[in-house]
């Protein structure tokens, strides 16, 4: 009897182990070909050229850039394709992407991963700060090129600038130097401001405190919340409770969006004024223009602006079926700028294009009058002080932002070079 | 009285004598035999997550060592794991010391750390032990995201250098060489583990594990082996951790947070509990199933690496390397009953 039970259970262990075993050997076997130490390329590395784009595809960020920058980046591809013919440089152009979920960490492993692995040549948007500033790192150690679209941080051409690393449609100084300066003209003399707690936020309200002191403001106090966040009621009630002017939120994406709609509900809309730090036409679109109506911002470019930008949001909106955020025709903007570059150089050698884009005055869809300074990699060009229209001036959908007037390139940003920023 | 209820539900030996006790040359081959697998590694799986692999299993053996062989379930081994990150970062960016300096200082980090730690949790068993470890583990991880000057808050500890005297260029260059600059670190955790459990001090911890009377009765200051396996297991964390930042080049508040404290149990339960080589293989799955969902583009890793530890949990009550050794050992011992009778 002893005997019977025990070859049977051994019976019934044995195809269990098996299982487990194969298991673990069918991943390890999966995982196959991807290691070994890595060798070097030729003209066009790998004969192909990887545009890699790492941004949020799940969380706050999504909307604003997320997967739609694929099909702007898609376009430059075709663009450029149709440009050039038989005489591009790059023939085989590949994008592939991934998902940060605003995480450093992760954007930090996920960078890493695309330059070693996927082969990228170059990475581009990256929103969230402090993933940037992460990405901004890999960039510099693997000397390949990371174009930053998405986050606002003006580390990134100050302590963390480098060869590698440019950064495309806006930053904290011009926001804060659009929308602070002129609410301060406009009588809001008294700001609370609340931040989320990470690199952009902490960025943001030091340009806005700055930008709002010297336009003849104070701050009376400044709020940080966690980030993400979903529940904003105690931080307003805070923020309210120093009887400001002006309260500035300088969240972003599903966060700005919680916000305002805690500060509505708080009945606070048209006592106290809201000035929004960063808002993409994404935002505006998921709350309705009621919530923000009268809002100025300053905004980097806006698909309604002229005929140009309408042509290019007609073709995106196509693909998409929505309009295009300015992240998403900087994203079109910086593929196809730096794949013109390539071009230019004959090479996908991160060196030489890197030559071929600093200094360079250059002018497309988004750029205007824009000029790569070749001191810290900012991107120079016009940006757009705008306001939110009301319901009854809306025309047709996402026509939601009047422009107020154009705030010239020299003017949108910091025209000094910071002093931390050693190439 | 709970401290009993964790090891008897988790823990049970096999009911004969384990099988390298019966031919000790198998274990020998064993070991070669994982050498072989760890150091061939980097060739068949990006290097960085090979060495991910590496530090997780590690950390899972530390886990494993209070778990499996003392019956305590600590759920903020993260605190330990994190210190270290940050510890080593500092000291990397700070002092410029090459990175195994950075890693065994953050260790001894670590250590401190567990030692009022453990003082106070010792004192507890079952879910309060794990309530207090958990507690530790928030505090430090706010003072993480608060002590923003140091540890940078939300954005993290980055750019950890990775210096390594004439070799620095080498390894920062190509992740390939550095893990195998960085494996001997994880080596001597593993055997430091190993010698833990094979000594007269291991066979104690498994006494107090099955009967903390009787072991107390025995004459054994219980309180005190715990507070001391606590310390060791916190420094094999400690090493895992600092392996893990340098090679990230990144300390981030996902080190600290109790989410990581969940993964490491996670991934032991997984390999077996009591087993000591079930973490590395646990670790390997778990690590290699997030890297392959992530690259597919996949985003509910956590349905997937859950619903296999369900399976494993029910099914594969040792985990998995448990459930392989004694279905290997009762394969064996009814091959040669059966040979004894023919």
């Amino acid at each position: 009897m002893q005997r019977t039970r025990n070859s049977m259970s051994s019976f019934a262990r044995r195809p269990l182990a098996l299982a487990a075993t194969a298991v673990t050997g069918s991943l390890v076997l999966a995982a196959c070909g991807a290691g070994g130490p890595s060798s070097g390329g030729g003209k066009i590395s790998d004969d192909k050229v990887v545009l890699g784009l790492l941004n949020d595809q799940s969380g706050v960020y999504k909307d604003l850039s997320g997967p739609n920058s694929k099909v702007a980046i898609e376009m430059a591809v075709a663009d450029y394709k149709a440009k050039y013919g038989d005489k591009a440089v790059a023939k085989n152009i590949e994008i592939v992407q991934a998902d940060h979920q605003n995480k450093p960490d992760i954007a930090n492993t996920k960078a890493q991963e695309m330059y070693d692995r996927q082969k990228a040549d170059i990475i581009l948007d990256v929103p969230t700060s402090s993933a940037a500033l992460a990405v901004a790192t890999q960039a510099k150690a693997k000397k390949k090129l990371f174009i930053d679209i998405g986050a606002g941080t003006t580390a990134l051409t100050g302590k963390s600038c480098n060869k590698y690393t440019f950064h495309w449609a806006y930053d904290t100084y011009m926001l804060a130097q659009g929308t602070g300066a002129t609410a301060v003209q406009n009588g809001g003399k008294n700001w609370s401001i609340v931040y989320p707690d990470y690199a952009f936020g902490q960025d943001m309200t030091k340009s806005f405190t700055n930008a709002v002191t010297k336009a003849g403001g104070t701050v009376q106090q400044s709020i940080a919340t966690p980030f993400p966040n979903d529940n904003f009621s105690t931080f307003i009630t805070k923020a309210e409770s120093s009887k400001p002017n002006v309260i500035g939120i300088m969240a972003a994406g599903g966060d700005l969006i919680n916000f305002v709609k805690q500060f509505n509900q708080a009945g606070l809309q048209g006592k106290t004024q809201l000035a929004v730090g960063l808002m993409f036409i994404t935002d505006i679109h998921s709350l309705g223009v009621d919530q923000f109506q009268g809002t100025q911002f300053t905004d980097a470019w806006y698909w309604n602006f002229d005929d140009q930008n309408r042509a290019w949001a007609d073709k995106f909106k196509a693909k998409t079926q929505t309009r295009p955020s300015f992240a998403h025709a900087g994203n079109y903007s910086a593929a196809l700028q730096y794949l013109e570059a390539v071009q230019r150089a004959g090479t996908d050698n991160s060196d030489a294009v890197v030559k071929e884009l600093e200094g360079k005055k250059l002018n497309d869809v988004f750029l205007r009058n824009g000029e790569v300074r070749a001191a810290d990699h900012r991107v120079l060009h016009d940006a757009y002080l705008v306001k939110v229209k009301s319901k009854d001036q809306v025309k047709e959908e996402w026509d939601y932002e009047e422009v107020v007037s154009t705030i010239p390139a020299a003017e949108a940003f910091n025209p000094t070079v910071s002093t931390d920023c050693t190439m | 009285m709970s401290s009993q209820l964790v090891s008897k539900v988790d823990v049970d030996l096999p009911d004969a004598p384990s099988i390298t006790a019966q031919r000790p040359y198998l274990r020998w081959v064993g070991m070669a035999v994982g050498l072989l697998v760890v150091l061939a590694l980097p060739f068949f799986i990006y290097p960085p997550v090979a060495m991910d692999i590496a530090a997780w299993a590690l950390f899972a053996i530390s886990v494993d060592l209070l778990l499996g062989y003392t019956g305590l379930l600590s759920f903020g081994h993260a605190a330990f794991w994190g210190t270290s990150a940050y510890t080593t970062g500092l000291i990397a960016i700070h002092a410029g010391l090459p990175f195994p300096v950075a890693v065994l200082g953050g260790a001894v980090c670590a250590m401190i750390l567990a030692v009022p730690t453990g003082y106070l949790a010792v004192r507890r068993t079952g879910i309060y032990f794990a309530m207090v470890t958990l507690a530790f583990a928030q505090m430090v991880y706010f003072i993480a995201n608060q002590w923003r000057s140091v540890t940078g808050g939300e954005n993290g500890l980055q750019g950890v250098p990775k210096n390594l005297g004439p070799l620095t260029d080498l390894i920062n260059q190509d992740p390939f060489y550095f893990y195998y600059a960085a494996l001997p670190l994880i080596l001597i955790g593993v055997v430091i583990a190993w010698r833990t459990v094979n000594s007269p001090f291991g066979r104690v911890l498994v006494a107090i594990r099955d009967n903390p009377a009787r072991a107390r009765a025995l004459g054994y200051d219980v309180e005190r082996y715990k507070i001391m396996v606590f310390v060791i297991s916190a420094g094999l964390a400690g090493l895992a951790g600092g392996v893990f930042s340098a090679s990230h080049g990144f300390a981030s508040l996902q080190e600290l947070i109790w989410t990581t404290s969940g993964k490491v149990v996670l991934i032991t339960v997984l390999g077996g509990i009591g087993t000591l080589w079930g973490g590395p293989v646990g670790a390997a799955l778990v690590v290699l199933l997030e890297d392959r969902l992530a690259s597919s583009g996949f985003n509910g890793i956590g349905i997937i690496t859950g619903a296999i530890f369900v399976i494993i949990v029910l099914a594969f009550r040792h985990g998995i390397w448990g459930t392989a050794r004694n279905g290997i050992g009762s394969w064996l011992r009814s091959r040669r009953r059966a040979r004894e009778d023919a």
